[in-house]
């Protein structure tokens, strides 16, 4: 991200092809609505462009870009009002076939997986999903969303307690 | 070793939900965005536009500054007319006594002002009697370019007898009676030197 700063497009090309697949799913998985996901996966990046000049080595770039991120998603909820998308609102694509996760997990398990996700409240779905796609440790996640180690710990704790509940029945 | 944040399950399921992309028009997209300069003009417009707007106001200041000290040091000069000249119009400055030093001009002289015409009036006259051809200081003409609306310093007499005596020299007689008219309208008390009088006068 320094060099970019300085001027090199090509290191932000880097930085671009090893995060936008884990951020576009954190955003697609916060969401859950793909137009709006891509609207926000895009501000988000246009943003870092726009910051750029004072991006400074304090922090992991995947921690900044996560965080412009969750402030980000933290403005779209707000004026969303924190609507609850219901339960049955929720699709699940269909499993690659050759993933030995999905054959494992089958249709009828990631459905209730992804719909316990989706039931999750904002802020555990976000420390899980932080953990889960962009690898961040407790402490980043809690620097990533403004919030003590503690919390950040809890809620991804939270989050697996649920997640593991709705495979319970696989 | 096993972290007791993380689930291998969990991750198991998380990742058999799929592993969507952006759509490749989007990377172009932001991409493209990325390429693009920062508008580094920016920075610069914004810093120069207020260098012009501090410069502006300094030098209004400073002319502002100097326009009341020429205005005191003015005082005596008017004090030498002659004692028995018509008092036609009040001229404040006249009643003022004895020229005391000049240190001590500068707190009479503005309390005077209150008496005078106001500033923006006798600055427009003389700014009436300005002719296009004056020779006006080259610094001066691009202060009043720099700043726009600028009040012009007034002219001491002694300017304006030099312009005077310029534009005779000049051959342009008809310019230089107008303006020693005006002159002597403006200060009628004014007692020429024989030297700057041959230069002024009508020939």
């Amino acid at each position: 991200m320094l060099a970019y700063r300085e001027g090199d497009a090509g290191a932000f090309e880097a930085l671009y092809t090893r995060h936008k697949g884990p951020l576009y799913r954190f955003v697609l998985r916060s969401v859950r609505e793909r137009g709006t996901a891509e609207e926000l996966y895009q501000e988000i990046w246009m943003r870092v462009i726009e910051a750029r000049g004072r991006y400074t080595f304090q922090a992991k770039f995947s921690t900044w870009l996560y965080t412009i991120a969750h402030n980000r998603l933290a403005d779209h909820w707000r004026k969303r009002g924190l609507k609850v998308v219901p339960l049955e609102d929720h699709e699940v694509a269909a499993p690659p076939a050759d993933e030995p996760e999905a054959r494992a997990a089958g249709r009828q398990g990631l459905q209730r997986f992804a719909a316990a996700l989706a039931a999750l409240p904002e802020a555990q779905r976000a420390a899980f999903l932080l953990h889960e796609e962009s690898g961040l440790s407790v402490a980043e996640i809690a620097a990533a969303t403004g919030v003590n180690e503690e919390t950040a710990k809890s809620r991804v704790r939270y989050a697996l307690a649920k997640l593991r509940g709705a495979m319970s029945d696989d | 070793m096993t972290d007791p944040d993380r689930d291998a399950r969990v991750s198991a399921h998380y990742r058999a939900l799929g592993r969507e992309e952006p759509p490749a028009a989007l990377d172009a997209e932001i991409l493209a965005a990325a390429r693009r300069p920062r508008a580094r003009w920016a920075v610069p417009v914004s810093v120069a536009a207020v260098v012009v707007l501090a410069v502006g106001v300094t030098l209004r200041l400073q002319l502002e500054e100097r326009s009341g000290a020429e205005q005191v040091a003015l005082s005596p000069r008017v004090m030498q007319a002659p004692a028995a000249a018509p008092e036609a119009a009040p001229q404040p400055r006249r009643d003022v006594a004895p020229a005391p030093a000049p240190a001590a001009v500068a707190p009479m002289a503005r309390e005077g002002q209150a008496q005078e015409p106001p500033a923006g009036a006798r600055k427009r006259e003389a700014l009436a009697e300005a002719s296009a051809d004056r020779a006006e200081p080259a610094g001066r003409a691009s202060v009043s370019m720099a700043v726009g609306k600028i009040t012009r310093t007034p002219e001491t007499p002694e300017q304006w007898l030099e312009r005077i005596a310029q534009l005779r020299e000049a051959g342009k007689g008809r310019e230089a009676d107008e303006s020693l008219a005006a002159f002597r309208k403006r200060y009628p008390d004014y007692k020429l030197s024989d030297a700057m009088r041959a230069r002024v006068a009508p020939r």
